[in-house]
């Protein structure tokens, strides 16, 4: 399984997106606003689920919120902090 | 504390639970005289799982959009489709809500939510814990929800106080009318059957045998089975009676050590919250001696909010005047009258008892509009 395969199906299940199943969520969509609709609540649920699937902390904000932009772009990210 | 000398009106009912959902699922249970329980599943314990009654919230979809829901657990989803369907069954249009209080008990509140989130701190370490999950845990959440999401603008609170929760929370409910704090009281009684109270209940009582259904005026046997849901009622002053309604609340009633013997202002029919817990059950058969009594605890389960659905199917008696089957009435042995479905009511008032498990009691009585 992919890390962007792995991701939406942590997404649908940890943030409860009813009605939304992985196979839905394009990888390139926004995750904010028009995209999948997240919103700010999310985007801390997100930074507890990165930490606690992946292991990894996102302390600077201006580093998630490239990674935030969308799935392809969280998985980048997180494929890019597991190498380093 | 009583205040009989104001009455409350009982504009609107809600009711969700294992007979189903509002109040002509209720009505019908009522008069059918029997719901099958469920059953929960008990991930942690020998067996796999027990008889329950448990109550699907699916309705609610009726009455919010999916999205509003997702960040929104089990016990608060009981809470606020009971909350529509007493709205509901009221027809209280939404712009008379900006003086409409939200008073809710609950003998357990958020237990699902709130031990998830105590596993995510031992599982995964406090920085890992979900602020969803905490912002459900908080015990005013239900009430919370509904307000927003109701558009609910009066004070909103929760009461706990087990198995007397509903009577306490009551007095307060009064009290906001007496006082014409607001207009109206969203008044609810909520909990739910999570993964750890099920686990709870099965440890202090065991899992009922298959097929068994609950016998709660006998009191040589524990028959009880849990039971989850919400009971609610839309409150208002008797001037509002006008609008339509129920019945009256004449008075509430909470205290401790209830004088031995029968009750010294015996209703016109006693409605009992027995539940088929055998401790318990002898102090309803003292309390209950020489009464005409009904009991409907079977149709919904063994849970705090009980007295609730009693308000609720007292209500329903005297709108029609007449006393619904009791389930299992003939496997009575208090030394009482178990009223028969389809007698009338009665002139006097109907009174439900509660009693806890520690010489705590309450007394609700209602009368006919």
């Amino acid at each position: 399984m992919t890390t962007a395969e792995k991701l939406k199906k942590i997404l649908v299940e940890e943030l409860n997106l009813e009605e939304v199943t992985p196979a839905d969520i394009d990888d390139d969509a926004p995750l904010f606003g028009e995209g999948l609709g997240l919103d700010s609540l999310d985007a801390v649920e997100l930074v507890v689920i990165i930490q606690k699937h992946f292991g990894l902390e996102i302390k600077d904000m201006d580093e998630g919120r490239t990674a935030f932009q969308s799935v392809r772009a969280l998985a980048a990210y997180i494929d890019g902090r597991l190498k380093s | 504390m009583t205040h009989p000398d104001s009455r409350i009106v009982i504009r609107g009912i809600g009711a969700v639970g294992g007979f189903g959902c509002g109040v002509a699922a209720l009505e019908q249970a009522l008069s059918g005289g029997e719901v099958r329980p469920g059953r929960v599943a008990l991930p942690m314990t020998a067996v796999s799982d027990m008889a329950a009654f448990m109550a699907d919230t699916v309705l609610l979809k009726d009455f919010l959009p999916v999205k509003a829901l997702r960040r929104v657990d089990h016990y608060s989803r009981l809470a606020l489709l009971g909350a529509h369907l007493a709205l509901a069954d009221a027809a209280l249009p939404e712009a008379d809500r900006a003086g409409l209080g939200v008073v809710i008990a609950s003998g357990h509140g958020a237990t699902g939510i709130t031990f998830a989130f105590q596993d995510s701190f031992i599982n995964d370490g406090d920085i890992c814990a979900s602020p969803t999950h905490f912002a459900n845990s908080i015990h005013n959440s239900a009430a919370a929800n509904i307000s927003i999401m109701l558009g609910a603008a009066g004070p909103s609170l929760t009461v706990s106080q087990f198995h007397l929760s509903v009577p306490s929370a009551l007095l307060t409910a009064r009290q906001w009318l007496l006082e014409r704090r607001v207009e109206r009281v969203l008044f609810g009684a909520v909990d739910e059957l999570s993964r750890l109270t099920s686990h709870y209940w099965c440890r202090q009582h065991g899992p009922a045998a298959d097929g068994t259904l609950p016998r709660p005026l006998r009191t040589g046997a524990d028959t009880a089975i849990p039971g989850e849901g919400a009971a609610f009622l839309l409150l208002s002053r008797e001037e509002d009676a006008a609008n339509g309604g129920y019945c009256t609340l004449d008075s509430v009633t909470t205290g401790r050590n209830l004088p031995p013997g029968p009750l010294s202002a015996s209703p016109g029919l006693l409605l009992l919250g027995a539940d088929g817990i055998q401790a318990t059950g002898r102090r309803y058969a003292e309390a209950a001696a020489g009464s005409r009594i009904a009991c409907y605890t079977p149709l919904y389960g063994s849970m705090p909010p009980g007295p609730a659905f009693d308000i609720a199917s007292a209500a329903l008696i005297l709108r029609s005047g007449v006393v619904f089957p009791t389930p299992a009435g003939d496997a009575c042995d208090f030394p009482a009258a178990v009223a028969k479905g389809g007698e009338p009511v009665g002139p006097g008032p109907v009174g439900i008892l509660t009693l806890d498990d520690d010489d705590g009691h309450g007394l609700i009585s209602l009368g006919s509009l």
